[in-house]
């Protein structure tokens, strides 16, 4: 029913009334259109129904519609219907092009200004997500569905084809077992409980010397005898140049004969791959570079290879000086994944 | 006599020890000092012989090196 100005003492009918009520309420009995149509007075307070196969607009002017005037704009039709500023200003958050089933209400705010609230009829979604963190993603046939929220430092990654937490894959990388390193001392230094979980042992010996001329030996868990260290030299100088020998002091033999003196910066690196395998021996690695002690006084390379006789898992490297003790040094023990 | 000094870290507890050898340590310790020592000596003495032997024959060392050549 259109919007009414009523006079003193003017009787509604029964049907009046019920058509009043459901304008109230957002209902009505449409007036129906088929073609593009331009607003009119009388159709404050009630419902425009567009109901063409092609597009249409419906317009709207000025100066026929006051303050807190509406009227409800549907679209049954295939086409699409567009509420159109003529003269007057029309305003909305959403869309005026109305596709078939959508709708809204033009509230006149001034007889030359409005604003379309529209209602898309859209299906929506329900909500699957019921805790914080929770995240939405595709399942069957695109239904919505929760993922819940991983672990600290877990990534987003697929598995099966949907999306789910992880944990990171494991990259490359050192990680330093004795924090801050070890500083040498006393006759040998040992690196104790040494975990299991990595794949190698990388160790760096650092600017390393000892009170008397020295050599610089490692110990597979604290193991001394000779036999179980079968020693491939291959070192710039000395007799056994090339060799394989028993070592017959026990451990690995990093540098011969390396000079005293603090300012020689002698550096050795040691790698023991599948150090925590309990089936096979083990083979170790060790490259150094020191001062010799004999002869004239000259820098030297050894790069030695050892087969050491444990199956048992290296839980512990000692750096023993096999004279005098440390007076400098750092060791740092690595695990490589 | 205080025995000589050994350190020992540990990885899990980051802690660090240093303390004397107990006896099976020393004595496994002077053992190999022994042979060190005779190690030591068997160099010095290789070392003397090949000084010796360079100075009767009148040639330094990089000569002597190109012999093998």
């Amino acid at each position: 029913m259109a919007k009414q100005t009523f006079t003193t003492g003017q009787v509604l009918t029964a049907a009046q009334m019920t058509s009043l009520q459901q304008t109230a309420m957002g209902g009505g009995s449409p007036i129906q259109k088929t073609a593009s149509y331009v607003l009119a007075a009388d159709d404050a307070g009630t419902v425009i129904q567009m109901n063409s196969a092609s597009s249409t607009t419906i317009t709207v002017n000025t100066a026929l519609f006051s303050a807190g005037d509406s009227v409800q704009i549907q679209n049954i039709g295939a086409g699409v219907c567009t509420v159109t500023a003529g003269t007057a200003t029309v305003t909305t958050a959403g869309s005026l092009a109305l596709t078939q089933w959508e709708g809204g209400t033009l509230y006149f705010t001034s007889a030359s200004a409005a604003i379309f609230f529209d209602i898309v009829q859209s299906g929506g979604m329900t909500n699957p997500m019921n805790t914080s963190g929770d995240t939405i993603y595709g399942g069957a046939s695109g239904t919505p569905t929760r993922l819940g929220i991983g672990s600290t430092g877990n990534v987003l990654t697929v598995s099966g084809g949907i999306p789910s937490w992880a944990a990171p894959a494991a990259g490359g990388g050192m990680t330093l077992l004795n924090s801050g390193g070890t500083a040498l001392s006393g006759t040998t230094t040992t690196i104790s409980t040494i975990s299991g979980s990595y794949n190698d042992l990388v160790i760096y010996v650092v600017d390393y010397y000892a009170s008397s001329d020295f050599g610089l030996y490692c110990l597979i868990n604290g193991d001394t005898t000779g036999a179980n260290y079968q020693q491939f030299v291959n070192r710039g100088t000395g007799s056994s140049n090339n060799a394989f020998v028993d070592n017959s002091t026990g451990g690995v033999d990093c540098t011969g004969y390396a000079a005293k003196s603090a300012d020689n910066d002698n550096f050795t690196y040691i790698y023991i791959p599948n150090y925590a395998n309990t089936v096979s021996k083990k083979v170790v690695n060790s490259i150094s570079g020191f001062i010799q002690a004999t002869g004239s006084a000259k820098a030297v390379c050894n790069n030695n290879t050892y087969y050491a006789g444990t199956t048992a898992a290296v839980t512990s490297l000692g750096f023993k000086t096999t004279v005098g003790t440390w007076s400098g040094g750092t060791v740092y023990v690595y695990g490589v994944k | 006599m205080s025995k000589p000094k050994i350190r020992i870290y540990d990885c899990e507890t980051n802690e660090t020890i240093d303390r004397e050898m107990n006896s099976d340590e020393f004595a496994k310790y002077e053992t190999e000092q022994l042979i060190e020592a005779k190690r030591k000596a068997e160099i010095d003495t290789l070392a003397s012989a090949k000084s010796a032997l360079l100075k009767k024959l009148g040639i330094t060392a990089e000569e002597a090196a190109l012999l093998n050549a």
